[in-house]
């Protein structure tokens, strides 16, 4: 835990990738319950949400404004169906380890974001926007879908998926105009 | 007429009505689902209607990608959009700028 730590602090990039290392070996003991699950989903996309209200304040790139906006909705969308399923199931969703992490590391994200201006900004944005979604990705696939045990969540999680590999490519053209 | 007569007229009748069923526009799908236009890339002629259905979560657009020559706007989660082909275009989706199709006009 402490040597994780240590290496979230060294930069965004490997931030992002212990993320799914510590979610990964937390899956392991103790196991996420479905409403654990649930709540890892959305906080998820809240994240990224935050993550566009904070360009669309900064920024004045009319890729970044529009890449900021798809985020948006996109992971509103996703939300709006995550939210409607656990009501269904009479699932509540439920913070833990996993979560906590996800949004402590997101607020410090939001920070750095916070400090920085013009094309520093858009920048930093949008190589967070593609670390972040790869490893969304890989806590998808590798933790929230091999540990949901409702048919629906599982089958909403997967249905995600393709999205965020959407998003990712579209982050990474979006990036390419700031190399 | 004699009845030879009568005979030819009526095939003439029957193959002209023949050959307009088979002119008649048609109209073909394309899903918008996981991402992706469903086929993503469709052969149709001149005059025929394609229907886009929007199965995903969140919504999508249908937009010309040369010169924006023409776009459905926003396609609404479970809504669809539908346009008469008159030429051969690319198209993509400007709200998910990767997701790409193409109609061919034949
Ligand atoms: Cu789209």
């Amino acid at each position: 835990m402490k040597m994780i730590k240590m290496l979230a602090s060294s930069s965004m990039i490997t931030l992002a990738l212990s993320v799914v290392f510590t979610a990964t070996s937390l899956a392991q003991s103790p196991k996420l319950n479905d409403a654990e699950v649930a709540s890892v989903a959305v906080t998820a996309n809240q994240i990224d949400i935050n993550y566009a209200a904070v360009a669309k304040i900064k920024s004045k790139n009319p890729d970044i404004l529009k890449f900021a906006e798809t985020m948006t909705n996109d992971h509103k969308a996703v939300i709006a169906q995550a939210v409607a399923l656990v009501t269904k199931l009479k699932v509540t969703p439920k913070d833990n380890a996993v979560s906590k992490k996800l949004m402590a590391d997101a607020e410090k994200t939001k920070k750095s974001l916070l400090s920085k201006s013009g094309k520093a900004f858009d920048r930093a944005y949008i190589d967070n926007e593609v670390a972040y979604h790869k490893a969304v990705i890989s806590t998808v696939e590798g933790l929230l879908i091999p540990t949901a045990k409702n048919a629906e969540l599982k089958a909403l999680l997967e249905k995600v998926v393709p999205a965020l590999k959407t998003h990712l490519s579209h982050a990474e053209m979006v990036q390419m105009n700031f190399k | 007429m004699n009845k030879y007569g009568i005979c030819f007229v009526l095939i003439a009748f029957l193959s002209a009505s023949c050959s307009l069923t088979s002119e008649k526009p048609k109209v073909y799908t394309v899903e918008i689902k996981d991402m992706k236009f469903m086929p993503d890339d469709i052969t149709v002629k001149q005059g025929d209607t394609v229907v886009w259905i929007n199965r995903d979560m969140m919504a999508h657009d249908v937009t010309e990608e040369g010169e924006k020559r023409w776009t459905s706007s926003l396609i609404p989660p479970g809504s669809s959009w539908k346009k008469e082909i008159t030429s051969t275009a690319n198209y993509y989706c400007s709200i998910h700028v990767v997701m790409k199709g193409k109609i061919r006009v034949q």
